[in-house]
């Protein structure tokens, strides 16, 4: 029974990990080809002043929008990539796992019987907050 | 300006590559034991020990007891692996209409904490700030949730049909 459940678990690991990689993978070479382009650059400056409000650089923006509008694999994917700073990676994580996968999960919360439009604009404000917080907190 | 055809492809190439890689393979060495570990729990029901300790803690929200188990299986597995138990309690009975809502918008800022937390471990992010951050902010809207007057007019007491619309 041990046994079972330990192989159970492994190969839920091994197929997470495959879906995992699927995404990283992809999103990670994208987002490193955008360091080598004037496209980071010019993405960093555009963003900058609304990021900082969270205490992100610019850059980081490519993994909000990537966690917010698809899924939080993506998002890992761009955070790998940007080489953020120990703090600047807690505020991230933070915002991204209160708010993530919007349009997917919207759905499914609307199924639940929860308001899933409510529950959308809830999650984003208390993500944003959360990491206005952090940004001073930490 | 450079230009896109002037950027170093060989840096680029080793760093999508080689980054792409280690970060997968630190992704796998974190998430695999962790799922090892979480069938682990699921066959040794550890759930049904730590909902009844959790249990009397929901009367803050004025839960029922019986709401444990499916707030601690979304919490801990997530919400499609612990989905099976979060609609069993639903369609069972036992978990009230007004309770399976206040379930449904805690899981909503806080759930998989053990899978997601260890990913953005991963990644180099701290699991205290997270963890905590998330628990306290789910904390806080589930009460304000059960405070509000919207269960006044709306406590059924029963699962109300999926109407694609929400409330």
């Amino acid at each position: 029974m041990m046994t079972a459940a330990i192989k159970r678990g492994l190969q839920k690991g091994l197929s997470v990990t495959l879906v995992l990689a699927r995404i990283v993978v992809p999103v990670y070479i994208m987002v490193t080809f955008l360091k080598y382009t004037p496209a980071m650059g010019f993405i960093a400056r555009l963003f900058e002043p609304v990021m900082r409000l969270v205490g992100l650089p610019g850059e980081a923006s490519i993994a909000i929008v990537l966690g917010y509008l698809t899924n939080l694999y993506a998002a890992l994917g761009a955070i790998a990539s940007l080489n953020l700073s120990a703090k600047e990676t807690t505020i991230i994580a933070l915002m991204l796992l209160i708010s993530h996968a919007m349009p997917m999960e919207t759905a499914v919360s609307l199924k639940t019987g929860v308001n899933g439009l409510v529950m959308l604009a809830i999650r984003t404000l208390l993500s944003v907050l959360a990491g206005v917080a952090l940004s001073f907190a930490l | 300006m450079r230009g896109v055809i002037n950027l170093d492809w060989s840096a680029f190439a080793v760093e999508a590559a080689g980054g792409s890689a280690k970060n997968v393979l630190i992704m796998a060495s974190i998430i695999i034991p962790i799922m090892i570990l979480l069938e682990l729990a699921r066959e040794k029901r550890i759930l049904d020990h730590f909902s009844k300790k959790l249990a009397p803690a929901l009367k803050v929200f004025g839960m029922s007891p019986e709401a444990a188990f499916p707030l601690l299986a979304g919490m801990v597995f997530g919400i499609s692996y612990g989905a099976g138990v979060i609609i069993d309690s639903a369609k069972s009975g036992r978990v009230s209409w007004r309770d399976m809502f206040l379930v449904n918008v805690f899981l909503a800022i806080c759930h998989a904490m053990i899978e997601d937390t260890a990913l953005f471990l991963a990644v180099g992010a701290d699991p205290l700030v997270i963890v905590v951050g998330r628990l306290g902010l789910a904390v806080v809207i589930t009460y304000l949730v059960s405070r509000s007057k919207y269960f006044d007019r709306n406590n059924t007491g029963t699962i109300p049909k999926t109407t694609g619309k929400g409330l």
